[in-house]
């Protein structure tokens, strides 16, 4: 696959409730919206009324917390149906879900619980991938989930577990920054390395979102700003894979709209200046 | 669990038990009859940070507190009633009978009211079911299949030889909802931020529906329950039966053709029905 595949959506926002009324009202400047998919997987009312209108103004692409790709269940068929209705309503420029399982035994954790990063759940869940995108008819985007437990069976590091997965299943990666970030403390890693190892051509949205520190542990809250360090890992990825589609997570806590305006304002900002940077250096290399 | 047992779905399914063990990682791993020499620290990474349990148990708080702080969303009359430490309670409890099973946390509390029926505390809050019925019922209509509602337009473009045999039936968003107590007004107090205090044990039927996406609920009145019902049953019920129950159901007092002209004038205002088809 290429980048290229996928449309260069700028910098965007998650739609969240509480800005339903200020987006409808007033349609705000944004490049484009993420929606929780599993948030419009009902059968009618306000929600669908709300997603319908956001789609006639701008680009959205659905992200789905329940897809459990890396669960040994069987893919939940109803929930793809439903999956592929929403899609088909919405024409998203693309699906995402989270590299993880988040259930078993037809129960559900409703969190992101981590893989092992063996052989065995690259070519396991690489399949599922892969079936998934049979279903749905096109590509999905797998995000790197923050974690708080690694398996002590793992022979792979994780950026290489991601990428396994992405090459065999042919799919794109969501690479969430604050994640990367977030496991590289928890678990002792570079995270310049993760992203040194990432394959540009497959990664097609950044995410970016605030993180709590609980001491012996950072928690992925999505209910801060974009951390400091957070930002500068983010400019250092854009100097190694480009221009990416930007979205700002925010789950709860949940600002003004005109903050995440203002993050995602900041990151397009950044995200120049990291491209400039890298210009820079590309001429110097010339001369 | 031994070595060989390292396949990823037993892991996973030993992972769940850990995580929905009721009173923690400690509590679950204790019931684990064959964990692998060296413990959880065979399977989970810690560190000098963090132990292997402490880690995983960041996932089992993460478990509860979520659904813990949806349901405390949906039901806040129910958790007004009972309290914030019996609240967690029943939901510690809940989650052990009604895992969840669906993909949309929404659903999460789909069954609170199945359980919260047969649970000890009904002693004191008889209630309590009923109230958390209602509570589910405007969930339910707010997220329940968009229909044409019947409206007063429509009615007229019926010609009145056809209305007995019109069939009516009640819109998605429409929930009757019956109890043997005046839950609708501690459900009132509490969206009004008001002191709530034991219900009246009264017969109550409450119509929550939808219009313009906007979920509301009143009480019934008496002439106009047995109606609803019929009209909420599968297959809905003909306009002259639902007449004929509004009939039955008024007082002597009653001028019926009036009542029924008020009582319909209201439903079709409120979107309580769907476009009968052809």
């Amino acid at each position: 696959m290429k980048r290229s595949d996928f449309p260069l959506l700028g910098f965007g926002v998650g739609l969240r409730r509480p800005h339903y009324a200020e987006i409808l009202d007033s349609t705000p400047p944004m490049d484009w919206f993420e929606v929780i998919s599993e948030n419009f997987l009902v059968d009618g009312g306000r929600p669908l009324e709300v997603v319908d209108s956001v789609r006639a103004h701008y680009p959205v692409v659905m992200h789905g917390v329940s897809l459990s790709i890396g669960s040994t269940d069987p893919l939940n068929r109803s929930y793809l149906h439903d999956l592929r209705a929403l899609a088909r309503r919405l024409e998203p420029a693309w699906i995402s879900d989270h590299l993880c399982w988040t259930g078993v035994g037809g129960r559900n954790l409703h969190d992101l619980l981590p893989l092992p990063h063996t052989e065995e759940a690259v070519t396991h869940t690489a399949r599922r991938i892969r079936e998934v995108q049979d279903f749905l008819g096109r590509r999905i985007l797998v995000e790197n989930v923050s974690s708080y437990m690694t398996y002590a069976h793992s022979r792979l590091t994780e950026w290489e577990f991601l990428a396994a997965i992405a090459d065999e299943a042919d799919c794109g990666i969501l690479l969430d920054i604050n994640n990367i970030f977030v496991n590289a403390f928890n678990h002792r890693f570079d995270a310049r390395r993760y992203i040194d190892a990432m394959p540009p051509e497959r990664v097609v949205q950044f995410h970016l979102a605030g993180h709590a520190d609980h001491g012996t542990y950072l928690l992925d809250t999505h209910d801060h700003p974009v951390r400091p360090e957070v930002w500068e890992l983010y400019e250092y990825a854009v100097r190694r894979l480009g221009a990416v589609s930007t979205l700002i997570e925010w789950d709860d806590n949940i600002p003004e709209f005109a903050v995440l305006t203002a993050a995602a304002a900041e990151a397009r900002d950044r995200e120049a200046c990291a491209l400039s940077a890298m210009r820079d250096v590309s001429l110097e290399r010339l001369a | 669990m031994s070595d060989p047992d390292l396949d990823l779905k037993r892991l996973q399914e030993f992972f769940y038990r850990l995580i929905t063990a009721p009173s923690g990682v400690a509590e679950g791993l204790a019931r684990e009859s064959t964990l692998p020499p060296g413990g959880l620290d065979r399977l989970v990474a810690g560190d000098n940070r963090m132990t292997s349990a402490e880690r995983v148990e960041i996932y089992a708080t993460g478990y509860f507190y979520r659904i813990l702080e949806v349901l405390k969303e949906d039901f806040p009359a129910s958790l007004a009633v009972v309290g914030a430490d019996n609240f967690h309670n029943l939901v510690t409890g809940y989650l052990v009978d009604y895992p969840p099973t669906e993909p949309s946390i929404y659903f999460a509390g789909k069954s609170f009211a199945s359980f919260l029926a047969a649970h000890p505390l009904r002693e004191q809050w008889p209630f309590l079911a009923d109230l958390a019925t209602l509570e589910r019922a405007t969930l339910d209509s707010f997220h329940a299949a968009d229909a044409p509602a019947l409206d007063s337009d429509l009615m007229r473009s019926i010609a009145p030889a056809e209305w007995p045999a019109l069939k009516l039936r009640t819109h998605p968003a429409t929930r009757p909802v019956v109890s043997a107590w005046r839950i609708d007004r501690l459900l009132r107090a509490v969206e009004d931020g008001d002191a709530w205090r034991f219900p009246d044990r009264e017969d109550v039927m409450i119509i929550v529906s939808r219009r313009d996406a906007r979920v509301s609920w009143r009480v019934a009145e008496d002439a106009e329950r047995t109606a609803l019902l019929l009209a909420s049953a599968d297959g809905g019920a003909a306009f002259s039966e639902v007449c004929e129950a509004i009939a039955t159901d008024a007082h002597a007092t009653d001028d019926v053709a009036a009542l029924i002209n008020r009582l319909f004038a209201g439903w079709l205002r409120d979107g309580l029905f769907v476009c009968p088809a052809d």
